[in-house]
């Protein structure tokens, strides 16, 4: 599909070399909206979570110290910028690597807690993002392999190949599993009940605006209609 | 056609066996992990399919691809270091037992520590500088390390090595910088070339050099 079709009107492009950026309402719009996040997520402070005891009537008060709150914000923001980027970026070779890269970061807010169930979880996705790293990255090769370039704007001019529809499968199951969302969100369903709620918030944040650019991506690539 | 005319015909057509033989290895790994459901097995086996991955991006064979398997290569280095950190803290805190980094006594009680120290390391490094660049940064940084390691096999104390860690930052500011030189300004490709080289020569010899200092507290253990 066009991409004034899907993103709006065409209001410039950044040349940088062999890498095109190209700006669109639709881009921009999530692009602001990921920075904006990001900022907020930078200047606030966690949760604390009050537990209460099984089979008993006290409370237990789960907090985040200085350490761990640190850490994890630095890459709460790194994940918000990475989210930023792969919503502007005109280029599937940097799409894909700000998708892992949201996967590693992912993996590293929840590595810090201290909560046995919640580590399981992590252990869990995390290898669920390290096997959804080979079909994402073999998506992008194989669509580099078919047209020889790997910019979405001349992508969006190219003859679809069955090659590149399988390579567009590829990557699907890739970008779903790097970002967790629906079958395996069993893996990261339990990671969100860590404490220190709006780190843990920007994994949310960040699979769904990748998941709605991974679509964008692929009607471009696929040009279905 | 794609393909450029001077690459030979037998080169192209082994784009499909190698992408096959991706995609099998891909699929035996997964078999494997559902054999082998032990934590640290799964883990393990991960890996095979990371490999599965950088078998099918190489078959591409183009630069791009290149440029797409070193951040594959690195991803999958982060991610198993991530993975098995968080399988080591949690059998931390199942067990309530600290590990420390090395876990295993080092000792190098070689003759060539105590004589020819100092001349190995000054070769390594001047070659290193003269290389350029990250097989230069490497060396460099093999030859800080050499020194380093035999300091400390002789008894003598290390105190020059505090902040180095800070070099490693700039240096890494000015190989960004190059590069960035290389798409914003191409006129001035040489000076984006020499930045971006000396950047990451400074970058990975003191990025080595610190591995020697992190290390220092391992080495002697009995």
């Amino acid at each position: 599909m066009d991409i004034a079709t899907l993103g709006g009107q065409i209001l410039g492009q950044i040349p940088l070399g062999d890498i095109v950026l190209y700006l669109t309402p639709f881009n921009l719009f999530m692009f602001a909206g990921a920075l904006i996040f990001t900022t907020l997520i930078a200047i606030s402070r966690t949760e604390t979570q009050i537990e209460a005891e099984f089979g008993s009537l006290k409370d237990k008060k789960v907090k985040v110290d200085l350490e761990e709150f640190k850490i994890r914000r630095f890459l709460a923001i790194v994940c918000g910028l990475a989210t930023a980027g792969a919503m502007i970026t005109g280029d599937l070779f940097n799409f894909t690597l700000f998708v892992a890269l949201i996967g590693i970061v992912n993996i590293g807010i929840v590595s810090a807690v201290k909560q046995v169930d919640v580590l399981n979880a992590a252990y869990q996705y995390g290898l669920v993002a390290m096997i959804a790293s080979m079909p994402l990255f073999a998506g992008a090769a194989l669509i580099l392999g078919a047209t020889g370039t790997l910019s979405l704007f001349q992508l969006s001019q190219t003859v679809t190949t069955p090659m590149m529809y399988f390579a567009s499968l590829l990557l699907l199951m890739g970008i779903i599993g790097e970002t967790g969302v629906a079958p395996f969100y069993a893996t990261k369903a339990e990671m969100f009940r860590t404490p220190g709620s709006p780190f843990i918030l920007i994994i949310h944040l960040s699979s769904l605006l990748i998941i709605i650019r991974a679509i964008e991506i692929l009607l471009i690539i696929n040009k279905p209609f | 056609m794609l393909v450029p005319e001077l690459v030979p015909a037998y080169t192209v057509s082994l784009f499909l066996p190698a992408l096959y033989a991706g995609l099998i290895t891909g699929f035996i790994g997964l078999l494997a992990i559902s054999f082998q459901k032990n934590d640290l097995s799964a883990l393990i086996l991960t890996d095979i399919v990371g490999l599965a991955m950088l078998v099918i991006v190489a078959s591409v064979g183009t630069d791009l691809a290149e440029a797409l398997i070193l951040p594959g290569l690195v991803v999958e280095l982060a991610e198993i270091m991530a993975i098995s950190e968080i399988l080591m803290s949690r059998e931390m805190r199942k067990t309530g037992k600290t590990a420390p980094l090395l876990p295993f006594p080092f000792t190098a009680d070689m003759e060539i520590m105590t004589t020819a120290a100092n001349f190995i390391a000054v070769i390594l490094v001047v070659y290193g500088v003269f290389l350029s660049g990250f097989t230069g940064g490497a060396i460099a940084g093999g030859g800080i390390i050499f020194y380093v390691i035999s300091r400390k096999s002789r008894g003598l104390p290390i105190k020059i090595w505090e902040g180095i860690a800070g070099i490693s930052g700039i240096a890494w500011a000015i190989w960004l910088a190059g590069f960035l030189i290389f798409f914003v300004a191409p006129d001035y490709w040489l000076l984006g070339l020499f930045m971006s080289a000396f950047g990451i020569l400074l970058k990975v010899a003191s990025k080595m050099g610190l591995i020697g200092v992190m290390a220092r507290e391992e080495f002697k253990r009995e």
